[in-house]
């Protein structure tokens, strides 16, 4: 690649404020950042070719474990492209079910975003509130299916566990914890003056570019892409009333107050789900089949889409996995940092997509 | 010396990004697109593009056949911001040059396809350049 | 036993420096690990701090099976860490490849192949508090007396 100044400054791979190893090779005049080169390949792992010719039962696994924070979704949307082929029908219980975790799932994974954000700024006091607000999270996770993190709660045709009646009123109770508590560390985010300092109109990202690398989820709707909410077109969620969150200011600032907005509006969805959970089983049953399908479901990060083709027994032949992380980590590299005005601002943009390096190179 | 301590080669890691099913398959979609083949592509995709932008191919493709170049014939068939800005194999003063002179070539009473094969054979040039 | 390796001794109970290095794991136990730093489990009422900054750590903990880049710069890092040094292996991708270690994987599991591991932590993933109880029950083992227990 072509030097064009003198001055390269690596981050990575091992950085205090990185979670997951990445390298970014920035390219500065004085302070100001020129261009970004990302290197990768820390957490290529190769999932999509061990998964071909296993049957779904281990794949099903192995889904999950593409990424561990977002586990639920991985698992759900391959369980529904599953159930897509071979045409299983969900019970609504299960759906309804579905939606209570994979709502869990995206609270806690927010929280850790905006915790992961927040300790990258050095307020460390608030990183630690939020950390300590996900634990409650993470034990009703545990409380309905098992597990805290890869709880592999779906299966094609239902779930696996019932939510009690004893563990929903639970559930609630913690709820309301959890939103009290947010609605605490909001306004700190909110009105916090030095936060305002270095969030607001650093990193920002336009529309237009926000369209051209087509970047999803939060960090796409703090930039005003609207119908960019997959669960606008799934119709469980469609049931419950779901309606999208979008800001237009594009920075840092936006993307964290998105997915702030979006941990209040998925305590309102479980709380309808539980308070209408239908009766009926949770498991309706069903054989995987030969075929082939595409299916995109909304992680926490964006639109993750799953396109598999299996033969008669439900072994899978072919899989290709497009997870989120992989354009907004690109949008983040090539668009919000390259000219950023200092490079004390490259970690806490990158951080502030929510980058998940595991996700994006499988 | 401006070389970047730890540095590996990445050519084989690029390469396998490049070998996934969605990938390959874009990977062929472009070279159609240009008329060349796919191993030298792939090559000069290696040679240019970052990790990252490897692994975003797929939906930046997608991306730009579906908003790049709206309206302009001559700069459609060219792929004007199809590669320049949405996958970023030539610079944009290269692509303005060859823009500029394939529509020069029309005024001058050219056939437009014929026009547009040169446009694209200089393309292919800068791209392996 | 001497005053020094007394002073020693007390100081290194009371403050742990904690590293954690990602070879390529489906992040699951990286979150484990932060989850360590919430109040809920407080690892700095034990005086562990969790730095990520090998040049100043005590304890590296390795998750993941080893990925292509990993494999000569996960010695690189190793040998960065100031002595004493602990690697604790979290989860099972570093024991055993965990679900990565099948046909067609690109890692090259187990990491004791290419740095010392001195304790694991079995679970896909462990809990917070399991992680907790490891470096605290390992580290002492190794660093108390370490001056005189050097050949
Ligand atoms: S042990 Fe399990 S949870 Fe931990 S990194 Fe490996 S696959 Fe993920």
């Amino acid at each position: 690649m072509k030097k064009t100044v003198d001055v390269s400054i690596p981050l990575g791979p091992v950085h205090p404020c990185w979670k997951e190893p990445v390298r970014l090779k920035c390219e500065t005049a004085g302070e100001r950042v020129l261009r970004v080169e990302v290197e990768l390949g820390y957490m290529k792992k190769g999932i999509e070719r061990i998964m071909r010719g296993r049957p779904w039962q281990e794949v099903m696994f192995l889904a999950e474990r593409v990424c561990g924070i977002c586990s639920v979704i991985h698992n759900m949307v391959f369980i529904e492209t599953m159930e897509e082929i071979s045409d299983i029908a969900v019970p609504p219980r299960a759906a309804y079910l579905r939606v209570i975790v994979n709502e869990l799932d995206r609270i806690a994974s927010h929280i850790l975003a905006n915790f992961s954000y927040c300790y990258t700024i050095e307020h460390e006091t608030l990183a630690m509130y939020l950390l300590n607000t996900r634990e409650i999270v993470l034990d009703n996770l545990e409380r309905i299916t098992g597990s805290r993190v890869n709880t592999a709660y779906m299966i094609p045709g239902g779930v696996r566990f019932d939510l009690l009646p004893e563990d929903a009123v639970t559930v609630l109770a913690d709820l309301d914890k959890v939103e009290e508590e947010m609605r605490r560390h909001t306004r700190i985010f909110e009105t916090g003056p030095l936060i305002a300092l270095r969030s607001k109109g650093i990193g920002v990202m336009d529309r237009e570019e926000a369209i051209r690398s087509h970047t999803v989820g939060p960090t796409a709707r703090a930039s005003g892409v609207s119908d960019s909410d997959l669960r606008l077109r799934h119709p469980t969620y469609q049931a419950l009333g779901f309606e999208q969150i979008t800001r237009t200011e594009g920075d840092n600032f936006a993307r964290i107050m998105v997915r702030f907005q979006e941990i209040f509006q998925s305590i309102d969805l479980i709380r309808k789900c539980v308070t209408t959970l239908p009766d009926g089983p949770i498991r309706g049953g069903g054989l995987c089949r030969a075929g082939e399908g595409s299916h995109s479901g909304e992680a926490p990060r964006g639109e993750l889409t799953y396109t598999i083709k299996t033969d008669e027994y439900g072994r899978v032949l072919d899989i290709a996995i497009r997870t989120p992380s992989i354009m907004n980590i690109e949008a983040c590299a090539h668009a919000m940092i390259a000219d950023a005005a200092s490079i004390a601002d490259v970690t806490s943009t990158f951080i502030s997509s929510d980058p998940c390096v595991a996700c994006n190179e499988r | 010396m401006t070389r970047y301590l730890y540095e590996k080669d990445l050519r084989p890691m690029k390469y396998t990004i490049l070998t996934s099913t969605k990938h390959d398959r874009t990977v062929r979609a472009i070279a159609h697109r240009l008329g060349m083949a796919d191993a030298k592509l792939r090559m000069a995709m290696i040679r240019r593009l970052d990790m990252s932008l490897l692994e975003n191919l797929e939906s930046r493709w997608e991306m730009g056949q579906k908003h790049a170049d709206g309206g302009d014939g001559v700069a459609g068939e060219l792929g004007c911001e199809l590669f320049t800005r949405f996958i970023p194999l030539l610079d944009t003063e290269t692509m303005q040059s060859i823009y500029d002179e394939t529509t020069t070539m029309i005024q001058n009473g050219l056939a437009v396809d014929d026009a547009i094969t040169r446009g694209r054979e200089r393309i292919r040039k800068a791209v392996l350049r | 036993m001497s005053i020094l390796q007394d002073i020693k001794n007390a100081v290194r109970s009371r403050s742990i420096h904690v590293a954690y290095v990602d070879v390529g794991s489906c992040n699951g136990c990286d979150i484990e690990v932060l989850a360590c730093l919430a109040p809920r489990y407080d690892i700095e009422q034990y005086g562990i701090y969790v730095h990520n900054n090998p040049r100043e750590a005590d304890v590296l903990l390795v998750i993941g099976s080893v990925t292509p880049q990993w494999v000569d710069k996960l010695r690189d890092i190793w040998d960065k860490i100031p002595e004493p040094k602990v690697a604790v292996a979290i989860g099972n991708c570093p024991i055993s490849g965990c679900v990565y270690a099948r046909r067609g994987t690109l890692t090259t599991p187990p990491v004791e192949n290419y740095i010392p591991i001195a304790a694991s932590v079995p679970g896909c993933p462990p809990r917070p508090t399991e992680i907790l109880s490891a470096i605290l029950s390992v580290a002492p083992l190794i660093f108390k007396d370490y001056e005189e227990k050097q050949p």
